[in-house]
């Protein structure tokens, strides 16, 4: 190890400066970099609750209750939480994908989920 | 039986249910091998809990519900779809942070490329940092 270093810290080698290429796209072949914009979350979100068949597609806003607004039920509320996991390939956990019953809750849980995407 | 444990042992029982619903449902997806043979099962399955919508009676719904996730438990399958990144998924901890400690810098001056160990405590361990070569 003592070699090695005493070796490597007198090595001299020839270098030329490759153009930089930006943070950004060092990684770009890696999965975990595909971050999604808060208004892409926004507009996937509210275009999974316009195709769910009982919507009305009109009445649907970044802010709209399923079943106080759109009049679904429980079970429904079940249906677009899972179409959301499906659309932005999550994983929720049961307790937390109960408590989403609004647009609005599942677009912050979506944009601060770090794996979404 | 008061309201208020009325209603505590409803909104147990309520919340039970989605639950059951969200994990059947999953599960449903998880037997069907094409998407289109999912939707009749999927509709079939919510025809199962429609039936019993109207049931007023508290222990009947506890019983129903406890025959539901029998049910659930009995078919529940052997291998089921895991999101990749989740634990038990295909790419679960496949890139792990590299451990903190030490690592070698390449330090690229002019003309000359030299490696040091540097002693680093605490952050995020970096394994290798190029630098000056702007």
């Amino acid at each position: 190890m003592a070699l090695r270093a005493a070796v490597l810290r007198h090595l001299r080698v020839p270098i030329q400066t490759a153009p930089w290429r930006g943070g950004a796209s060092l990684r770009s072949m890696s999965s975990h970099d595909d971050h999604i914009t808060k208004d892409e979350v926004i507009d996937r979100v509210l275009s999974v609750v316009r195709d769910f068949p009982k919507v009305d597609p009109s009445k649907v806003t970044p802010d709209v209750h399923f079943q106080k607004d759109l009049g679904l039920d429980s079970l429904d509320n079940v249906e677009i939480v899972m179409a959301l996991e499906e659309e932005f390939k999550l994983e929720i956990p049961d307790k937390e994908a109960d408590k989403i019953d609004s647009t609005h809750l599942a677009i912050e849980y979506i944009s601060n989920h770090p794996m979404a995407s | 039986m008061s309201l208020t444990t009325y209603l505590t042992r409803r909104a147990a029982q309520k919340e039970r249910v989605r639950i059951l619903y969200r994990r059947a449902l999953k599960d449903t997806l998880n037997w069907a091998v094409h998407r289109h043979l999912f939707y009749d099962d999927a509709s079939i399955l919510r025809d199962r809990f429609e039936k019993n919508k109207h049931v007023e009676d508290v222990d009947t719904i506890d019983q129903l519900i406890a025959d539901g996730e029998a049910s659930y438990n009995k078919w529940r399958h052997p291998d089921p779809y895991i999101v990749p990144w989740a634990p038990g998924g295909s790419k679960f901890n496949r890139n792990p942070t590299p451990p903190q400690g030490s690592y070698t810098r390449m330090v690229i001056g002019k003309g000359i490329i030299h490696f040091e160990r540097v002693k680093h405590k605490g952050g995020v361990g970096i394994p290798l940092i190029l630098e000056g070569c702007l």
